[in-house]
């Protein structure tokens, strides 16, 4: 007797894959726990004035070339996630908020408004992206995009506003969704390979968790309203970005930079723990790491291609930098070695069967429920790669995360430009102004030695 | 092996790893131009070790050696 098998066609599905719902996930968990979901921002400061109109206009007839920015989050019947597009393009019409700074300081209105648009949910399971403009008392304009990160992942959000500003300059544009990948197989094979990935990632999970993770406990459960995001936005200028440069590569070797910031970010950090006087004997850090499988990001520009390194950092090598980033180069060589990012990508397919509602409480099973002890990203190539936004000078770029609960904080870098940028991002009232303060402090003390 | 062919060894392996190319890599363009970072570099000291069975955390590797693909080739050449 011959059997036929349906093999579940991709010919016009994109099947989510295993990282990806690993993000769908974490934006379920966020939404229960905050007043939003994994959402985050791109910010450019720009040195002129953009019209209204014409960026409402232009970004209306772009978005038309993708319906699938308003897809959602669908179950096929081989039980894959995948995402479906809506039935009819473009449902909702184009989000831009257009907003005008008054007399009050720059700094802090723009800060306010930046937690103020990352903390707005979105309206609905189909709304995935929000466009802002807003005017100062000067001619310096920010544009911004707050987006869902099941839709892009921080390089694929860089590519997709890079581009529209391609769009913008092409008298034929008609092409320029030509070669994106919009289908994804359902990856339901090589099972084999799937277990022995999970087997091998329990093995290391279990290694992590046998010592105590130092993480700053989060209280949700007595607040009346559910808690956003803060964020600290710290930037350095083209002479200390070349001297914080040098330094990295003086202190931890060519091109060493990623370990140099996760060590930098472990000590500015660890003063706040130990001022929390939290007991525990080390720090678990995931570092994102970009998988995709080809140099042209424009072709892997929609949802997540990352997986992560899991660094776990003992209390005590913390005060000497040498020995802390030896520690890091010697984990992350190692992970590399043992192809960890890998592993961890093909065991979180095996995830996709279970809803993500319940995946919440299995993701909080190792470590006690604590997760990690705080997140951290270094993006060392900047996918945006014009000096200029429809016709505007862009003085600076930057990413504004919100920030897996727990840990609910974390330190982001990105560069633009020959500057360096940081990001501290942190769940309000998880800890004060006055620590964030620190934090700066601490990481411009670190840094900016001479 | 000739430092020419360990040169053409890497060069397969390294754009592989920076995603470009073959054609687009010389063996004398810094490895920071082609937008390798942390990660890319840890890759390629573990391609070369798995290729040329060397261990190189145990010699005596220096930033210079790593700076090109003819650099890292004059290395790999002395150590086999």
């Amino acid at each position: 007797m011959i059997m036929y098998v349906t093999v579940p066609s991709s010919k016009n599905k994109r099947y989510l894959s295993g990282f990806d719902w690993v993000m769908g996930v974490i934006d379920h968990i966020l939404k229960k726990t905050t007043c939003s979901g994994n959402a985050s921002q791109i910010i450019f400061e720009l040195d002129s004035p953009l019209e209204s109109v014409s960026v409402q206009n232009s970004l209306n007839r772009f978005l038309k070339l993708f319906p699938i920015v308003q897809g959602r989050v669908s179950r096929d019947v081989n039980l894959a996630p995948y995402w479906r597009l809506p039935r009819k393009n473009f449902v909702n019409g184009l989000d831009l908020a257009v907003q005008h700074l008054g007399n009050s300081s720059l700094q802090t209105s723009i800060s306010s408004l930046m937690e103020e648009w990352v903390n707005r949910p979105f309206r609905d399971e189909n709304h995935h992206l929000v466009f802002h403009l807003i005017y100062t008392r000067s001619r310096k304009t920010y544009f911004g995009m707050t987006f869902d990160h099941r839709l892009f992942d921080a390089r694929g959000a860089e590519s997709f506003i890079y581009l529209f500003q391609r769009y913008l300059n092409d008298d034929d544009n008609t092409h320029i969704a030509e070669g994106i990948s919009l289908t994804a197989s359902a990856d339901l094979t090589q099972w084999k390979d799937k277990f022995e990935a999970g087997q091998h990632l329990n093995r290391k999970i279990i290694a992590l968790s046998k010592t105590s993770l130092k993480s700053i406990p989060v209280i949700l459960k007595h607040s009346k309203t559910k808690k956003g995001f803060r964020f600290r936005l710290i930037c350095f200028d083209m002479n200390d970005t070349e001297r914080i440069f040098a330094n990295a590569f003086e202190e931890a070797g060519y091109l060493m930079v990623m370990p140099y910031f996760l060590a930098i970010a472990t000590q500015a950090l660890h003063a706040l723990f130990e001022k929390k006087g939290l007991p525990a004997n080390s720090y678990i850090v995931p570092v994102p790491v970009d998988k995709r499988s080809s140099g042209d990001i424009k072709k892997d520009l929609f949802f997540n291609y990352a997986s992560m390194f899991l660094f776990q950092i003992h209390v005590h090598t913390v005060h000497d930098r040498k020995t802390l980033i030896m520690d890091i180069k010697k984990q992350m060589y190692e992970q590399v070695q043992s192809s960890f990012p890998e592993i961890l990508l093909k065991a979180s397919a095996l995830l996709r069967i279970a809803p993500v509602s319940f995946l919440k409480h299995i993701f909080r099973i190792p470590f006690e429920g604590k997760f990690a002890s705080f997140s951290f990203s270094h993006i060392g190539r900047c996918s945006y790669q014009s000096s200029e936004f429809m016709g505007a000078k862009i003085n600076n770029f930057f990413h504004m995360p919100r920030v897996p609960v727990p840990p609910g904080i974390g330190i982001f870098f990105n560069s633009y430009n020959g500057m360096l940028n940081i990001v501290i991002s942190w769940l309000d009232g998880l800890v004060g102004d006055d620590d964030i303060s620190a934090i700066e402090c601490n990481l411009k003390k670190l840094l900016c030695r001479k | 092996m000739t430092i020419q062919e360990i040169e053409n060894t890497l060069t397969k392996g390294i754009a592989s790893i920076a995603l470009k190319d073959e054609s687009s890599l010389t063996s004398d363009i810094p490895f920071h131009e082609l937008g390798i970072d942390s990660m890319g570099f840890v890759e390629i000291l573990v391609f070369v070790e798995k290729t040329f069975k060397l261990q190189l955390i145990e010699t005596d590797l220096a930033k210079k050696d790593f700076e090109t693909i003819h650099a890292l080739a004059s290395f790999i050449s002395k150590q086999l």
